[in-house]
């Protein structure tokens, strides 16, 4: 195994960097699921039925609380990353732990908020406009989960053997997952929640 | 802890929250539609490079830099197209 010191442990062999470059790829693709998802929703947002409209269902607070802890864990999960590249395994795992955390909580009240409009009977089959917001936004909620998931499993890789090449390189792939996750949610945020608030 | 909070990051996250708060204009003051999206637009988009040049590193690995930018730009133009050729042939289209 070849190992290249100049550049990262996570990029330092070759199979480590076709990786990163090979999850970039899957990035692309999941900018396009994302967007025929945005699609679907900007062509039904005002096909209300005799359901809610988005004006009357989104709250500024839980939208607001979602976009901050969001926020907040794509910010510590790009110092975890900062505190592995200069070796710091406890920081690291604290910084990613607090990530985790912040997910969960980020899915803690997206899930408040979806039994708060079921109990206003506004479920997913009420119209088309409520079929593709929880579309979106389930699926955007669904990524997260996965990617709590996937950071917890990291976090046990990196307890056990300590930073290598494989598990720093899984470390920073999952880094660039969870700041995608953050960029769909900046959109979610401006044109689903903002725009229909206006 | 200066190690551990680098200065380009805690930079970076502060001015995320503030491209947010500033968002939020779109729906404490009366604007025009258009106005509100070219301000929705411009902060979403920055936000995005922000996670994209600073958070993500995107432009770190020298050789596949070219390759992650081309990438990207196609990823964003298929997706530019879904979603305004399916507003076009669903709602602009029958105006």
């Amino acid at each position: 195994m070849k190992i290249n010191s100049n550049v990262p442990l996570e990029y330092s062999t070759e199979e480590n960097s076709n990786k990163i470059l090979g999850f970039w790829l899957f990035l692309g693709a999941e900018i396009a699921l994302f967007s025929t998802l945005f699609a679907t929703y900007f062509t039904l947002w005002n096909r209300t039925g005799n359901g809610p409209t988005g004006h009357e269902l989104f709250e500024l607070n839980g939208v607001l609380m979602e976009t901050f802890l969001l926020l907040t864990s794509s910010f510590t999960c790009g110092l975890a990353i900062h505190a592995m590249r200069h070796g710091f395994k406890k920081a690291t795992m604290v910084f990613f732990a607090i990530t985790l955390v912040l997910g969960l909580g980020f899915l803690g009240v997206e899930i408040t908020e979806f039994v708060t409009y079921v109990h206003d009977g506004a479920t997913v089959s009420t119209s088309a406009f409520l079929s593709s917001l929880f579309v979106l936004l389930g699926t955007h909620g669904l990524h997260v989960s996965m990617g709590i998931l996937w950071g917890a499993a990291i976090m046990i890789q990196i307890k056990r053997q300590g930073f290598t090449a494989e598990t720093t390189n899984k470390s920073f792939i999952f880094s660039l997952y969870w700041h995608f996750l953050d960029v769909v949610w900046i959109f979610i945020f401006s044109f689903v929640y903002l725009k229909g608030m206006m | 802890m200066k190690q551990l909070f680098p200065i380009k990051h805690v930079m970076g996250y502060l001015f995320s929250l503030v491209l947010s708060v500033v968002a939020l204009a779109v729906i404490f003051f009366d604007l025009s539609f258009s106005a509100a999206m070219v301000i929705l637009l411009v902060c979403a988009i920055l936000q995005a490079s922000l996670q994209l040049f600073l958070f993500m590193h995107v432009s770190e690995a020298a050789d596949t830099k070219k390759t992650l930018y081309l990438n990207i730009a196609y990823a964003v133009f298929v997706g530019l197209v879904t979603i305004f050729g399916t507003l076009f042939t669903m709602i602009w289209g029958y105006q």
